[in-house]
């Protein structure tokens, strides 16, 4: 039944779907169909629910509507009243068209993402039923920092959908038709238009500055159809063509690409003749050539248009890598890996400008890349034995912090790599001049006791001859001991993660977690210590869980006590 | 591993060997016994460079007294840079097997551009304004003022070496650019005057044709090469272009008018000095009187461009008397350079020889053979006396009176040419007077006479017997060395019809057709959508390039390649080409697919390897014939067809195959490489074009792939790429095309690899 609230935005009559007449109802919501006659609908579907609507071709003798769920069903509609049918399909699929994109906002994306990765990572999904399912910590908890952490995780691995690129002829797909009356009908979709302004941004700029304020959205496109940018082999005459700034922009950006040179000097085809002729020299003419017809002229503009589409499309589909190392590098500014050099052309440009302006540091750069590639081109794969995994070198800006790691600044004085060489040498120098002294050595009697002490099953060996956990423990009391430890390991994770305890939200946090460590260890922990009891096995399972979260106790402790100290 | 080739020990820096190279490694050696020249092909991709350098390292440690240097002299920058690692590694094995220290020393020289340190020098962009500069901080007149008057800057670098640089040799050990510059940076010293000097005691030089071809950098650089030096010219098979291109000269109206304001130049600074300073010229003309030679008394930095004829025809006397007064030799240039406007000024084509022109400027303004000889000479001297700094400035005059000296020392194989306008636009007044040299054995002679053994390879020399002919020579080895092959590699295909059965030819009656355009088109299409990766397509020409992309673009032809993959066009800038080429890498890497429309000749197909996902297929549209119509071209053929009895067709088919050869061979470049090799032409199914080919290519070519139409191509090329696809690993080559130690010295493998070589 339709709900009192619900507002009938159209309704189409005759319309038939699985062989039966009825009417279809599109309404502020949702889109739903009754049969003629009853009065209930028995199809429905939310206008979130729907991935897209589909329509047969004009030629066809049915004309029909399909819609496409998320979950991949479909749902036809058949308009059967003739003489309207068309004009009834259409009033729908525009109205739909109106209506879709609101919703499609809508569409709980974030749940699909956390089921699907339920259902990818069953590591995952069992913490999920530990902690959440019985309430050990809430939903949100669980999905705050699960989420962030994917995400980087996921673009890193590339385990996540890949963007999918721009088709190059995205252009050509544009078939301009014949209306019949000496007109010409572009088809245009949403597809094509994100694909413009991929390739395009400064069409997309242009659209920017003047959809709605100047033009409406039709006489944008109409306009860029008519102009010369569209049409590759015309030459650029007028001036109050709106898109003869794009071409210029276009034409900019085709000189800074050309200026900024190529980064492979193997493809570098300045460079690569090492005396060239002097002028005047040589048995080819290549003098200028000003006496270019239009036609000549036209045709080059064609050609140079191609490369930058090609260059263009590329780009686009690159962006895209290139935000993620640029998040990489921000994450782990150390590591600047070497292959990054190359495609990062914003950390580039930072470290050329940051020496002291001098343009020729950039050649510092340009070695490694040059061996690399001279290393390549020299090799014979097959003709070597076996040449070991390709390494992909480290670039550290400061060795020093990689080698030593991040050290706590109060931590005590470590020795610095002086120091060791030096103790290195001074143990050395000792052990060369040791002199073993006979007369004050050990009794015989007592060296082998202490040799037999140190044999296995021996005195101090005992620890040696225990059978492994693996052989001792059933695999059920194991797995449960793992989920444990994966549990207790996510929960400490979130509480250790609030430290240092720097704004409400933390302090926040960092009491809730504590207080669902005492949970964890009231529900979970405890039942399976008794269990564990029962069956007579060693409680020292559980004693490194124990301890680990002790020391969070402890340390939740020793900041409440230092809190408490301020406060007062 | 170590190789015994007849009784030499090699050793060889890898643990396989191909059996071609140890048959090529056969060949050179035999070469190097005789003290005799070689031409040996081999094709790309089969460790020819490795193999070249192992042998005659071998040589070199095993006989220092024969053989005392190896030159070694390629074609671009990143081949020679290449080359040197190539022998890094050579010598890296070296020293792990005999343990001793590397007591060679092998360096890379390249133009100042690639060398130079100095920071301000180095940060100008064209090789030429760094000549200039350099020239300007490093002229011993100049360093003589900075003696009195410190402002006046030098190059720190240069004083440096100068200094102290000479005294001890350069440790040995391999020097690529990059290492010379570093050790330069180290030292204080400039790399570039430091592997001028230090390639006089180096074992191995690696550096460029021009600086043993060309007479005018020749005579500076390379002057006191050993005469027990081998020279091996890599990547030859254009070598006679070089040749020729290094003694020709073009003269337009432009360059007249810079001459001009060049001779008023040089005229005011002879007023200016007279005034101040006439001891100079005075002291110039006394040295000219006596005879002393320039090259005695000048410092290495002054001499900018040396004399541009070869050293046996430059004269051993003094400068004639009419030009040894500056004003008599401005005065002398003057009269030369009207004449010459004069010859400008025509409304007809002409063409003569260097006697006839020599006999016409002496009717009409009275200049002689003798002075005009001296032409270059006296500059030169001229322009140090006037402490001239920036040189680049006079570089007309310099082509001028370079012209001058070539046309009255050479009376044969030169020919002038004087065209009032372009053939295809009659109406432009363009005037260009040709000096062009038609034999590329002038160029090459001294060094055939000079060193002891001079080898010529490249992976495309077919035919053989040509290059000796009309370099002039007389080889002691000719072979052409197939490439031994586990699975076929390669495979080329002769496209001849359409779909249509309209016959694809890029002859001059039907390459404006559409239906030629339009199949050809076609064929790129469908090749696009099943060839995986990369596709290089080359064309006949630029301008052929250009009508037949815009006609596809008409024809919507492009549009539909574009749904498969990318599409990269050269143009005649280079930097925009290198831009295209670099994103048509890119696409290849990244999986999307690029097509690259390239131009025969042009300089991808020149220097450029496509290899493995780089170049899957290379498409040749048409057969690269150089433009007929050219005059000089013509005058070319007439000479080739007098001195050398080679047939005009002849040579024009030669001329064309070898660079269809050069740029179908772009793309294999290995044995584990792979790649199709479309002929889209069905004259290539005749004989006689078929026949040019390099014989590793030309032994793929079976009947069953002559004159195929698309739709065959496509199949054959489906079927091809397929089987390439699986995986191909090392035990499938070893034994056939790979051999270790003990395969290599049995019987049976010996038997088969003497068939390997096939002697011209």
């Amino acid at each position: 039944m339709a709900a009192l609230s619900e507002e009938v935005l159209l309704v189409v009559k005759r319309v038939r779907q699985r062989k039966q007449d009825g009417t279809l109802y599109l309404m502020t919501e949702r889109i739903a169909w009754g049969p003629e006659g009853k009065d209930r609908f028995t199809v429905s579907h939310l206008y979130a629910d729907i991935r897209c609507q589909k329509i047969s071709p004009d030629g066809k003798s049915k004309i029909q509507l399909q819609l496409v769920l998320h979950t991949g069903e479909s749902t036809t509609f058949h308009f059967a009243n003739e003489s309207t049918a068309l004009k009834d399909r259409d009033a729908a699929k525009d109205l739909l068209q109106q209506l879709l994109p609101k919703f499609k906002k809508k569409a709980n994306k974030q749940l699909e993402e956390k089921n699907k990765m339920l259902q990818e990572d069953p590591v995952l999904f069992q913490l999920y039923k530990d902690l959440v399912v019985s309430q050990v910590i809430s939903a949100e908890e669980f999905w705050a920092s699960r989420l962030k952490l994917s995400s980087v995780e996921h673009s890193l691995s590339n385990n996540s959908k890949q963007e999918v690129g721009i088709s190059a002829a995205f252009l050509a797909d544009i078939r301009p038709q014949t209306d019949g009356c000496n007109g010409l009908k572009y088809n245009l979709t949403s597809d094509i238009i994100e694909s413009i302004f991929k390739t395009y941004p400064a069409v997309k700029q242009k659209y920017a500055e003047n959809v709605p304020h100047n033009l409406t959205e039709k006489e944008f496109w109409t306009r860029f159809f008519q102009s010369h940018y569209f049409h590759r082999d015309r030459i650029n005459t007028g001036q109050q063509d709106i898109f003869s700034e794009c071409a210029k922009q276009d034409e900019k950006g085709l000189k800074s690409m050309v200026v900024q040179g190529v980064k492979n000097p193997m493809v570098d085809l300045l460079s690569l003749e090492d005396k060239t002729l002097d002028e005047g020299y040589g048995s080819l003419t290549v003098g200028p050539n000003s006496s270019k017809t239009v036609k000549e002229n036209s045709n080059s503009a064609i050609i140079k248009r191609f490369n930058h589409h090609s260059a263009m499309v590329l780009a686009a589909g690159l962006r895209k890598v290139i935000l993620v190392y640029w998040k990489f590098n921000k994450f782990y500014p150390e590591l600047n890996l070497l292959f990054m050099n190359r495609d990062a052309p914003s950390d580039q440009a930072s470290e050329t400008s940051s020496t002291d302006g001098n343009s020729r540091d950039s050649d510092f750069f340009q070695p490694p890349i040059k061996k690399v590639k001279l290393q390549e081109a020299i090799e014979y794969e097959d003709l070597q034995n076996g040449s070991g995994p390709k390494t992909i070198a480290l670039n550290l800006k400061k060795s020093d912090r990689y080698s030593h790691g991040p050290v706590p600044l109060q931590s005590h004085h470590y020795s610095t790599s002086q120091d060791i060489i030096n103790s290195v040498s001074c143990i050395q120098e000792e052990i060369s001049c040791y002199k073993p002294c006979l007369t004050r050595v050990m009794p015989s009697s007592a060296a082998s006791s202490a040799i037999t002490a140190l044999s296995p099953g021996g005195l101090l060996m005992q620890a040696g001859t225990q059978q492994a956990v693996s052989q001792l423990v059933p695999t059920d009391v194991q797995s449960e001991l793992k989920h444990l430890y994966t549990a207790a390991g996510e929960l400490l994770r979130h509480f250790w993660s609030c430290f240092p305890v720097n704004t409400p939200f933390l302090e926040e946090k960092v009491v809730k977690m504590r207080s669902n460590l005492e949970r964890f260890q009231s529900t979970k922990l405890r039942p399976f210590q008794e269990k564990i009891q029962r069956e007579y096995l060693s409680t020292n399972l559980t004693s490194h869980l124990d301890e680990m979260i002790q020391a969070a106790y402890n340390k939740f402790h020793a900041w409440q006590t230092r809190r408490m100290a301020r406060k007062t | 591993m170590k190789l015994n080739i007849e009784g030499l020990l090699v050793y060889f820096p890898y643990d396989y060997i191909y059996p071609e190279q140890y048959s090529y490694m056969l060949e050179l050696k035999r070469t190097l016994d005789a003290k005799g020249h070689g031409v040996l092909e081999m094709p790309s991709g089969t460790g020819k460079t490795i193999s070249l350098l192992s042998l005659i390292v071998a040589y070199q440690k095993a006989y220092p007294l024969e053989v005392t240097k190896l030159i070694y002299c390629s074609r671009t920058v990143p081949e020679i840079e290449k080359v040197v690692e190539e022998l890094r590694k050579l010598m890296e094995f070296y020293t792990k097997e005999t343990g001793e220290k590397n007591n060679f020393l092998a360096l890379a020289l390249s133009s100042r551009k690639n060398l130079c340190i100095h920071p301000e020098v180095s940060s100008l962009r064209f090789g030429k304004e760094v000549d200039g500069k350099c020239h300007s901080l490093t002229a011993s007149y100049i360093r003589a003022q900075h003696h009195s008057n410190p402002s006046q800057p030098v190059c720190r670098f240069y004083e440096e070496f100068d200094a102290v640089g000479r005294q001890v040799p350069i440790p040995s050990g391999i020097y690529n650019l990059d290492d010379l510059k570093d050790f330069g940076r180290k030292k204080g010293w400039c790399p570039y005057y430091l592997a001028r000097y230090s390639i006089l005691h180096a074992n191995i030089v690696v550096y460029s044709y021009h600086y043993l071809l060309d007479p005018k950098i020749a005579d500076l650089v390379s002057k006191e090469l050993a005469k027990k030096s081998v020279v091996v010219f890599d990547e030859a098979h254009n070598i006679d272009n070089v040749c020729i291109d290094s003694m020709s000269v073009n003269i337009t109206r432009r360059t007249l008018d810079r001459c001009q304001t060049n001779v008023d130049t040089l005229q005011n600074t002879i007023q200016r000095i007279k005034e101040t300073d006439a001891a100079k010229l005075r002291e110039e003309y006394r040295r000219l009187v006596e005879g002393l030679k320039e090259a005695n008394v000048a410092r290495e930095t002054d001499i900018y461009l040396s004399n541009p004829v070869l050293p046996d025809e430059v004269l051993q006397e003094a400068i004639p008397g009419s030009i040894r007064t500056a004003e008599h030799f401005v005065g002398f240039l003057k009269r030369f350079l009207e004449y010459l406007k004069a010859r400008l000024r025509i409304h007809h084509v002409v063409q003569e020889s260097s006697p006839q022109f020599l006999k016409d400027i002496y009717e009409k303004v009275c200049i002689d053979r003798k002075p005009l000889r001296f032409c270059a000479e006296r500059l030169r001297s001229l322009l140090r006396t006037l402490e001239i700094a920036d040189i680049a400035d006079f570089s007309p005059i310099t082509l001028i009176s370079h012209f001058a000296t070539l046309v009255s020392t050479y009376s044969k194989g030169f020919t002038i040419i004087i065209e009032p306008f372009e053939d295809k636009t009659p109406t432009i007044a363009n005037p260009v007077l040709h000096f062009s040299c038609m034999d590329p054995s002038i160029a090459i002679k001294p060094v055939f006479e000079r060193f002891q053994s001079v080898v010529i390879t490249s992976g495309t020399l077919s035919p053989l017997d040509i290059y000796p002919r009309i370099l002039d020579f007389r080889p002691v080895t000719m072979a052409s060395f197939t490439m031994t092959l586990a699975r076929t590699c390669l495979c080329p295909l002769i496209v001849g019809r359409g779909n249509d059965q309209v016959a694809m030819s890029s002859k001059f009656e039907t390459r404006e057709d559409f239906a030629v355009i339009r199949n050809y088109g076609n064929l790129l299409l469908e090749m696009s959508a099943i060839v995986p990766d990369g596709i290089v397509a080359f064309f006949t020409s630029y301008v052929y390039m250009e009508n037949i992309v815009a006609s596809w673009y008409e024809q919507g032809i492009l549009e539909n390649i574009q749904r498969n993959k990318l599409i990269f066009i050269e143009t005649p800038d280079a930097a925009e080409t290198s831009m295209a080429l670099e994103k048509y890498q890119e696409a290849c890497e990244n999986g999307r697919g690029a097509i690259l429309l390239s131009v025969a000749r042009g300089k991808v197909s020149e220097g450029i390897d496509f290899v493995h996902h780089f170049g899957r297929a290379v498409i040749m549209f048409g057969v690269p014939y150089v433009y007929t119509q050219s005059r000089i071209l013509k005058a070319r053929l007439e000479y080739l067809r007098d001195q050398f009895q080679i047939r005009e067709n002849d040579f024009l088919t030669f001329d064309a195959m070898r660079h269809a050869a050069q740029c179908v061979g772009r793309a294999i470049r290995g044995k584990t490489d792979y790649g199709l090799m479309i002929f889209a032409d069905k004259r290539y199914a005749r004989a006689d074009k078929r026949g040019k080919l390099p014989r590793w290519i030309q032994e793929h070519i079976s009947d069953g792939s002559l004159n195929l139409t698309i739709d065959e191509t496509v199949q054959l090329s489906k079927h091809f790429l397929r089987q390439m696809a699986q995986p191909f690993r090392r035990e499938d080559q070893l034994g056939l095309s790979l051999l270790t130690l003990e395969q290599l010295q049995s019987e049976e493998m010996l038997e088969k690899i003497s068939q390997i070589a096939q002697q011209a």
